[in-house]
């Protein structure tokens, strides 16, 4: 504890990251979600980016730590780090260019080869206010959310469709998950805030609370 | 130690930032050079910085135009950013100027236009006066900086032969590389046979063609051409992604102008070229910001022949730029003694030297690995940082370290934690992420003249006592 400071109050703090090809909106589904901006030009990401928001989930304050990863091949190896401890992750694919929801099936190899395999992961469509573009339909999405037994939902930054949602909906299952396991092994919330690798529940209690998320705004 | 006389005696303190930081800053500077912990180090910093207040600026010069939001991204959710900084945003500082300012200024000038006319560029000359800035207006920074980079030979007589050369030889590569393989293939056809067989293009499928099987545009196979280009063009839509986003706050490089249409159109051609030339890199996002100041500066230079050959100029300058840097794109190599890894700890190890309880507070008590913000400082040469101006004054002082610009880029980023000890040794971890991955303004002069007194990093020599 000694790292974070006495003022900070929150009683979970999750790493959450995000991730996906570069210019699906990743940086944009963050600064909506942590700042409640949009910037159609922001610039790319390098590395990685960072912020924070705390939000109630049930009774108690979770602090979300929340990981903004560059697109690019080049910088995968490096920011294989960054997975280290996530608990959540939200895989964002572009709804108006297939090749991005494609790749998917890529970026969730390499999550769950860097990540605890209980990692709460939201699979999401951005861009869904583009609706005369839209190359992937709902249904495909939703296919593969199920068949991959992760969560999605469609998401518009710019319009501010569902990000709150997701967010929320991502940190309320790590949550669950969290709180059912602590039941099991004993409760130590004090161990979370030091970015360790928490053992969101064994396989099959992660599946038994996954649903596919609502996808209308 | 005998490098560090080295460096003060070679590089003479700039007049303005003497004037600036008077005492200040050679007793704080002992201080690191001393590496001990003094407690009032830190805060010594902040305060010399903060004297710069009373230079009221008087509204002098610097283009708005380029101010970046900067204040807008940062991470002022959280409210922890200390504001004495902010309070003296840096290009009041910077645009700050006393009438004696203004003649240093033009002494500085008529210094450079003075060892750019000579018939031989004395080099040395030319690093120490750029390394305090070089004028913003004018073609002078072009020329410098192609000079700095051994893109422009000393001798003046060369200059026009080599530049044609170099522009020639550039849109030769083009011609070659930038086409489509039926683009070029039709070329191929149209030199070495007749206008028969050129048009058959048009008369009956692409088999009439000699297209060998591994030239077939669905042959899937890593050499076929087709293959390639297909690859390319993957590459050349991250690249317009990529471009779309360089410094959206300037109409230079911004928006649907058919200036800046035209400027990322070059900009394009030399990031692609780039790729096709170095198959192992290829295109890595952010090197369209490495781009970004050396195109902008050429095609601003007030020649006009110069102005119009910016591509091809940039093109060899970018490639110069990065010929000692361009491991850190590269995957394979990361783990490497070139590599990204090794530069970062390079980098802390540099801050251990000259600030040891800093190194260990972000080391070992926040654990704000420099991988975490250092990457794109050094990856980027800090280009995502600093506003516009910011940037190119920056790149004046890296261009013209007698050391490399990849010994001066850590001098600067060491400096920049020095600047901001005080909060970083106050921060928790998620502050001083925050902090460090969104710089807050600062006086640049300031900055640089901190980078340009750090001691080096002495982990590979132990100096006797």
């Amino acid at each position: 504890m000694a790292a974070y400071r006495a003022d900070d109050d929150y009683d979970y703090l999750f790493k959450v990251v995000l991730i996906g090809d570069s210019g699906v909106g990743k940086s944009n589904l963050l600064s909506r979600f942590t700042r409640n901006e949009f910037s159609l030009e922001s610039k790319s990401t390098i590395g990685v980016e960072f912020a924070t928001r705390s939000i109630r989930v049930d009774d108690k304050i979770v602090k979300a730590q929340i990981w903004d990863t560059a697109g690019q091949e080049r910088y995968r190896a490096i920011t294989s780090a960054y997975y280290r401890g996530a608990v959540g992750a939200l895989l964002v694919y572009d709804v108006t260019r297939h090749v991005t929801f494609k790749n998917v099936e890529r970026w969730l190899k390499e999550l769950r080869d860097h990540t605890d395999s209980n990692i709460v992961i939201m699979l999401i469509g951005n861009k869904a206010d583009l609706r005369h573009l839209r190359a992937v339909s709902t249904e495909d999405a939703k296919a593969f959310a199920e068949r991959e037994n992760t969560f999605f939902m469609e998401t518009s930054a710019l319009e501010s469709m569902n990000v709150e949602n997701a967010f929320t909906e991502v940190l309320t299952q790590i949550h669950h998950v969290v709180s059912r396991k602590a039941l099991d092994i004993g409760d130590d919330p004090a161990a979370l805030p030091k970015g360790q690798t928490i053992n969101v529940g064994s396989k099959d209690d992660v599946s038994a609370v996954k649903k596919v998320g609502c996808c209308s705004s | 130690m005998p490098m560090t006389m080295m460096l003060k005696g070679k590089l003479k303190l700039p007049e303005k930032a003497r004037r600036v930081f008077p005492d200040r800053l050679g007793s704080l500077v002992a201080g690191f050079d001393d590496n001990k912990d003094d407690k009032g180090g830190p805060d010594q910093l902040i305060e010399s910085g903060e004297e710069l207040e009373t230079f009221q600026p008087n509204g002098f010069g610097l283009d708005r135009e380029f101010d970046e939001d900067y204040d807008d991204d940062d991470g002022k959710s959280d409210g922890e950013l200390d504001l004495r900084v902010r309070q003296k945003p840096d290009k009041e500082a910077v645009a700050s100027v006393s009438v004696s300012e203004i003649i240093a200024a033009d002494e500085k000038r008529s210094d450079l236009e003075y060892e750019l006319s000579q018939k031989e560029i004395n080099l040395e000359k030319l690093q120490r006066i750029a390394c305090s800035g070089l004028p913003n207006e004018g073609g002078s920074r072009a020329t410098a900086w192609k000079l700095l980079l051994g893109y422009l030979p000393a001798s003046r007589d060369l200059w026009d032969k080599e530049l044609t050369e170099n522009r020639l030889k550039y849109a030769k590569l083009k011609e070659e590389l930038l086409l489509s393989p039926s683009e070029s293939s039709r070329k191929k056809d149209g030199l070495n046979s007749n206008e028969q067989h050129a048009d058959s293009d048009v008369d009956g499928p692409l088999e009439r063609h000699d297209v060998s099987h591994e030239d077939h545009p669905l042959n899937l196979g890593k050499a076929s051409v087709w293959h390639q280009y297909f690859q390319f063009a993957e590459i050349t839509e991250q690249i317009d992604r990529d471009l779309q986003r360089t410094h959206p706050d300037m109409k230079f490089f911004a928006g649907d102008s058919s200036l800046s249409r035209k400027n990322r159109e070059a900009m394009r051609n030399i990031l692609l070229l780039f790729a096709k030339l170095n198959p192992a890199i290829r295109y890595v996002q952010g090197m369209n910001e490495v781009l970004a100041p050396i195109y902008y500066v050429f095609s601003s230079d007030t020649d006009e022949q110069n102005a119009a050959s910016a591509e091809a100029d940039s093109f060899s300058c970018f490639v110069r730029l990065l010929s000692d840097s361009v491991d850190h794109f590269c995957q394979q190599l990361d783990n490497s003694a070139v590599g990204i890894h090794s530069t970062l700890s390079h980098l802390s190890e540099l801050l251990k030297t000259n600030d040891e309880e800093l190194w260990r507070h972000l080391q070992f008590t926040t654990k704000v690995n420099p991988q975490f913000y250092a990457f794109r400082w050094i990856t980027l040469l800090l280009t995502q940082e600093f506003d516009f101006h910011s940037i190119l004054r920056i790149w004046d002082s890296l261009l013209s370290n007698p050391f490399g610009v990849q010994e001066m880029l850590l001098r600067v980023c060491c400096a920049m934690l020095l600047c901001v000890k005080s909060r970083l040794l106050s921060g928790d971890f998620i502050a001083n992420l925050k902090l460090l991955q969104h710089y807050p303004e600062i006086n640049i002069e300031y900055l640089l003249q901190v980078a340009q007194d750090i001691s080096p990093d002495t982990s590979s020599f132990r100096p006797s006592l």
